[in-house]
């Protein structure tokens, strides 16, 4: 070997030890941060003082070091989910409940010290919107009559509350023969620590969030090609901003063939800092076990301001001094897919939380196979190298000498 | 598809008789430049309906997956059910066509394999049976790759001593014409069919990948026309049928160098990051970066349109150079670059996949000839067909685990899968590197020195370095031990000579006496693995042609 092949390598070495570097600098250095989660069904209400109330109103209270997250899951009108942080580790709810049973009341749920509070949010499920796309283009026009969140009846939390893993089911129906065998179902986790899910869509959570997993089952399409959307309302203090940011990532590992991920954030106005969001990859899935082949990519529009809160009695007791609301539509499936009366079954999962929504880092098995897959060549280079150039001065050391 | 370059290198280049025919019209002689045009033209068309229906399944990834309801690996299953023949195949083709068939015959019987094949994958989506696909692919394998054989026995027969390195040229640009082609129209047939019948579904799948399979009937009439003309040639010019001229020995494989089972490392490992990722290239482009089906289709085909153009030039500087090894390191870094972009940045793919294109063009003139640097020439067809059944069964192999990988772990771990494979023949080229510099170096004993201007001894032993994959060059000659080593020192550089057999005029330098120069050698591998050297000294020549012997 020459000597200029020997220096050939050593750009090569560089090339190939920055990529190496890049890779690894993209590891993500999670920090363990845990909170403890307790679940309390209909706080504070004593069943002797009234008849039970037709809803259920979950309360989960995930305590840090010094602060506590309450999120609440209510099927009280339109189905929500509240979330309220605090800076303290004491704060508890009050729930009046006579207030709160009665239709349209207010100021029936508070979160004490109210002084306390740092940032209330509330997710809405408002209205599911079904339409028929004739020409196959996925764009959500001539809508059938929407079905109403708030008219749906909706199942007893009570028998589905799972306390162990911080879990709970809520299922509703419309009243039509379209939802005789269907159903609309909210499937609430919160989380102790950071981790993701196995079932796709794997989303990162924290323990500043929780997650909904969200489904449409088995209802009879009103039209050969339908298709679905879900109108979804943030509701929050006055002072905060809303946005929805599309934030690209390049591992699909956990949810295969989806490299974006969306975030609803809202922050204080003239301020950057997130203070909540709720995060979704565009994807939804046309069967219950999730499979590549049966993903289907949904897209949202932008937030648009609206001037009433939506019709949920969880907003109504908790928000009493004009929140904010804002909403955006979650169109399902893009053109040429198939429609929903294929499968009948779609499902779709968001996160919850409050910060600054968790990002997604390389695997371990992502950087093991490429730190080792680039090692091993370059370790051979590199001895080979240092080898050669040992023989190749040995050799010049031996010398030729001139014939005579 | 693997590559035919190499096949090339299989046949000798012999002058066939001239015959006096002169009576006939330019068009009808089968001598004439004219005739031989006609007679090109068919030839390349032979091979364009295997390479245009090769990658239907890459040109029509969603609508297949959509239409048969597949998931991905299922979908990767019929580029599997196309390499399993040919894992067997590849060391019986060349046999089946030059004793069995003849070469006529068989191209027909292999054309009509490929037609068939075609036919049946195209009835298997008409009839929404998804086995009867995978038949069909299969059945399209049997065919495929023996075609491409034919199709360089007939180029051998009919130019050989001319054109020939031209007409391999064209045959191989217009396989890649055939898969653009393919790539670049067959969605716009099956939107087309899609308007005419009004509807989506397996029926209009199998009705694009039946107009597909026209392709392959004018294949066939391709091999039947070429069959009459190469008869009717064979009648007037009284020439023998063609043969492929490759011999199969299997016992060979024991005495492969260790070299060339790390040219076959490369050769898996490299081509299996190609072909399944332009299989699955479609839909990755069309989700990662946001492609309209249009641009996916052009995207995943620009290696083939580059390939098309780049190889002859690429080729020629390859052989210009020599340094083949360079070469094909320098390719498979790139490759590994491409990848490592396409996998971990939004870049536009763009520009990652014109590298890749590039690379894998220089690697295909890089990699498959330096196989006759390191094994004997009666072991050339051995080890070729070798190489193509290995490469064949680890297409097969990693086009299902590609499949699945996609469909369990998504795009990313893809491609570091892929990544992985290109570090795997990175190892082997490094490897092979250092390996050709330990043993690269051919002692040649009992030099006799004949010569006597300055130098008093005779009979001085030397070692000459003499052959590296890198480039072939003599170090200096050291002298036997056991005499002065003031004796006979000397250097000698000569020029990149491209195989075993070959020779070649050196410029020549001696480093220790100026006045002495090497002005001609010539190494010959013997058939039992010896080498000869025979070098002609200035200024004693002519008369001190030196001969020596070496054990590899």
């Amino acid at each position: 070997m020459s000597g200029s092949n020997a220096r050939s390598f050593i750009p090569l070495l560089g090339v190939l030890l920055g990529v190496f570097l890049c890779a690894s600098g993209f590891m993500g250095s999670g920090v363990p941060f845990r909170r403890k989660v307790t679940l309390e069904l209909n706080p504070g209400l004593k069943l002797s003082n009234a008849a039970p109330p037709e809803f259920d109103l979950l309360h989960v209270r995930a305590l840090g070091e010094n602060d506590t997250l309450h999120f609440f899951l209510c099927s009280k009108g339109a189905p929500a989910v509240l979330l309220v942080h605090t800076n303290s580790t004491e704060s508890s709810v009050q729930v009046d409940w006579p207030t709160f049973v009665i239709l349209n009341s207010t100021g029936g749920l508070r979160v004490v010290p109210e002084s306390s509070v740092q940032y209330s949010r509330a997710l809405v499920f408002t209205r599911l919107l079904e339409y028929d796309d004739v020409n196959n283009t996925a764009e959500p026009q001539d809508f059938l009559p929407p079905y109403d969140l708030k008219d749906f009846a909706w199942s007893d939390l009570n028998s589905t509350v799972d306390y162990t893993f911080h879990a709970a089911l809520l299922c509703g129906k419309d009243h039509s023969s379209t939802f005789r065998n269907g159903s609309f179902c909210l499937d609430f986790s919160a989380f102790e620590s950071g981790g993701r899910e196995e079932a796709w869509p794997s989303l990162l959570h924290s323990a500043n969030s929780s997650q909904l997993h969200v489904w449409l089952e088995g209802v009879t399409p009103r039209a050969n090609q339908s298709r679905f959307s879900l109108e979804l309302q943030m509701v929050s203090e006055v002072g905060f901003q809303d946005r929805v940011d599309v934030q690209r990532f390049i591992d699909d590992e956990y949810t295969p063939s989806i490299f974006q991920v969306s975030q609803w954030v809202s922050s204080p106005v003239n301020s950057s800092s997130v203070r909540g969001f709720m995060q979704w990859k565009p994807i939804a899935y046309r069967k219950r076990v999730p499979m590549l082949e049966d993903a289907t990519p949904c897209r949202n529009s932008q937030p648009v301001p609206l001037a009433q809160p939506p019709p949920s009695g969880l907003i109504s007791a908790y928000f009493t001094h004009n929140p904010v609301t804002s909403g955006i539509n979650i169109s399902f499936s893009l053109a040429e897919d198939p429609f929903y009366g294929s499968t009948k079954f779609l499902s779709w999962t968001v996160l919850i939380g409050m910060g600054t929504p968790p990002s997604d880092s390389f695997s371990p098995l992502v950087i093991g196979i490429m730190a080792v897959g680039l090692g091993t060549p370059l370790a051979l280079i590199v001895v080979g190298g240092v080898y050669v150039c040992i023989r190749k001065r040995r050799d010049q050391q031996l010398g030729y000498q001139p014939i005579n | 598809m693997a590559e035919r370059e190499e096949n090339e290198r299989l046949f000798s280049e012999n002058h066939h008789d001239t015959g006096t025919s002169g009576r006939m019209s330019p068009l009808r002689d089968p001598n004439h430049l004219l005739h031989r045009i006609i007679v090109l033209f068919f030839m390349c068309f032979l091979g364009f309906g295997s390479y245009f229906c090769y990658d239907n399944p890459a040109a029509l990834q969603k609508q297949i997956i959509q239409d048969m309801q597949l998931n991905t690996s299922k979908f990767m299953q019929l580029y599997a059910w196309y390499s399993w023949p040919n894992v067997f195949l590849c060391f019986l083709g060349g046999f089946l066509l030059d004793r069995v068939f003849g070469i006529r015959l068989g191209t027909v019987i292999f054309a009509l394999f490929v037609c068939v094949g075609q036919v049946i994958f195209a009835l298997g989506a008409l009839v929404d049976h998804f086995w009867l696909m995978e038949f069909g692919r299969f059945v399209f394998g049997i065919g495929g790759e023996s075609l491409a054989v034919a199709q360089n026995t007939y180029a051998v027969n009919w130019f050989k001593g001319k054109e020939l390195n031209l007409v391999f040229g064209l045959q191989l640009s217009m396989a890649r014409v055939g898969s653009t082609v393919n790539m670049n129209i067959m969605g716009s047939v099956y939107d087309h069919m899609k308007t005419v019948l009004g509807q989506t579904g397996y029926f209009t799948l199998g009705s694009a990948l039946m107009i597909g399979a026209t392709t392959c009937v004018l294949s066939l009439f391709c091999a039947l026309v070429l069959g009459f003309l190469d008869k009717r040639a064979e009648r007037i010019l009284n020439k023998e049928q063609g043969k492929t001229g490759e011999v199969i020995k299997l016992k060979d494989v024991k005495d492969f160098p260790l070299q060339l089972w790390l040219i076959f490392i490369i050769c898996v490992g490299y081509y299996v990051a190609i072909f399944p990722f332009i299989g699955l290239g479609q839909v990755f482009f069309i989700e990662k970066f946001n492609f309209s089906p249009t641009e996916a289709r052009l995207i995943n085909s620009i290696v083939y349109i580059i390939s098309a153009p780049a190889s002859p030039v690429l080729g020629l500087m390859v052989d210009k150079t020599g340094k083949n090894i360079i070469w094909v390191m320098c390719a498979v870094i790139t490759t590994l670059l491409a990848h490592m972009m396409l996998a971990f940045t939004f870049w536009n793919p763009w520009f990652a996949m014109v590298i890749l294109g590039l690379s894998y063009s220089l690697l295909a003139c890089a990699l498959w000839p330096m196989v006759a640097f390191v094994v004997p020439e009666h072991q050339l067809g051995t080890a070729y067909g070798f190489m193509q059944s290995i490469q064949n069964l680890g297409l097969a192999l990693i086009s299902m685990a590609a499949g699945s990988i996609l469909d369990s772990k998504g795009y990313l771990i893809l491609e570091v899968f892929f990544c992985a494979c290109i570090c795997l023949a990175l190892i082997a080229v490094v490897g092979l590197y250092f390996l050709d510099f330990l043993r690269g170096k051919l002692y040649i004993e009992s030099v006799q020195c004949i010569w006597s201007l300055a130098l008093t001894r005779k009979n001085c032993i030397c070692s000459l370095y003499l052959l590296r994959l890198t480039r072939w060059r003599a170090e200096p000659f050291s002298c036997n031990p056991g005499q002065s080593t003031k004796d006979l020192i000397f250097g000698v550089r000569v020029k990149p000579i491209h195989s075993v057999g070959s020779t070649q005029p050196a410029v020549s330098r001696l480093t220790g006496q100026p006045d002495l120069s090497i002005t001609h050698w010539e190494v010959r591998r013997m058939r039992d693995g010896s080498f000869e050297a025979h070098v002609r000294l200035w200024p004693a020549q002519p008369l001190s042609v030196q001969t020596g012997r070496a054990a590899p």
